[in-house]
């Protein structure tokens, strides 16, 4: 049996809970390889995902679901550099995934 | 951490929102479980995120209080991680933490051995249908910028 991480879904369901993702652009700081972005990416317009550690983001760009292809993009890159590319008022939604310690 | 957060301010369209989820300041629980049942459970042992979760919630609060976001509301969960052995949950855990400067010595690493090893022991004794579990407990939270 792999590893199964959260199969209760306490986690998905306490974020929807916090946040609608109908049609929303969405930026996920700290995606990892992707194990939270596929539980809500079919609900957004679109999402931004980024980690500063290639291994997770390999694995996530890897394992991206068919049906979000185009949907979802991947970004090896630590937030400070991501968020000074960026211009302003992008994000209706931003989620720092286990990330902010 | 701040600045982090003074960031995700600026990147937010008006009627934005920030979710944060990180995990509580507490280690986190190793657990047998067997058929639905705890059969062990402890604080993990060679814990060391303390400080780095200290730190986050202090940044948050900082955040709320120079009025960048409101939080507007919160809630914790659980967030439990299986396997079917000792040595696969650690190894899943290993790489998936690769990014931790861990800050662990010696000492500790011989009483994480020893704890492991009363693990697989514990399951071993239970027969068929266990598996181990990290339990961890964490803090959801919903922010909106002040504009």
């Amino acid at each position: 049996m792999p590893v199964q991480v959260d199969p209760e879904n306490n986690e998905i369901r306490a974020l929807f809970e916090m946040a609608d993702f109908s049609g929303q652009q969405v930026l996920e700081i700290g995606c990892g390889d992707g194990r939270l972005t596929w539980r809500y990416a079919a609900k957004a317009a679109h999402v931004t995902a980024i980690d500063p550690y290639s291994a997770g983001i390999s694995k996530a760009r890897q394992n991206l679901p068919s049906d979000l292809r185009g949907r979802v993009e991947f970004h090896h890159q630590p937030f400070e550099d991501f968020a000074e590319a960026s211009g302003p008022s992008v994000y209706d939604v931003v989620i720092l995934s286990w990330s902010l310690c | 951490m701040v600045h982090a957060l003074e960031q995700i301010r600026r990147l937010l369209r008006p009627g934005g929102i920030l979710i944060d989820i990180h995990p509580v300041q507490e280690a986190p629980l190793t657990e047998v479980h067997q058929r639905g049942r705890v059969l062990f459970a402890e604080p993990s042992q060679a814990y060391d995120y303390d400080e780095d979760i200290h730190q986050a919630e202090r940044a948050l609060a900082r955040c709320v209080r120079r009025r960048l976001f409101v939080r507007e509301r919160g809630q914790e969960f659980d967030f439990l991680t299986y396997g079917s052995s000792v040595l696969e949950l650690r190894d899943f855990l290993d790489e998936a933490n690769s990014f931790h400067e861990s800050s662990i010595d010696e000492a500790d690493e011989a009483r994480e051995a020893e704890f492991y090893n009363r693990v697989e022991g514990i399951m071993k004794a239970a027969g068929e249908g266990v598996e181990v579990a990290v339990h961890e407990r964490a803090r959801i939270a919903r922010l909106t910028p002040v504009p």
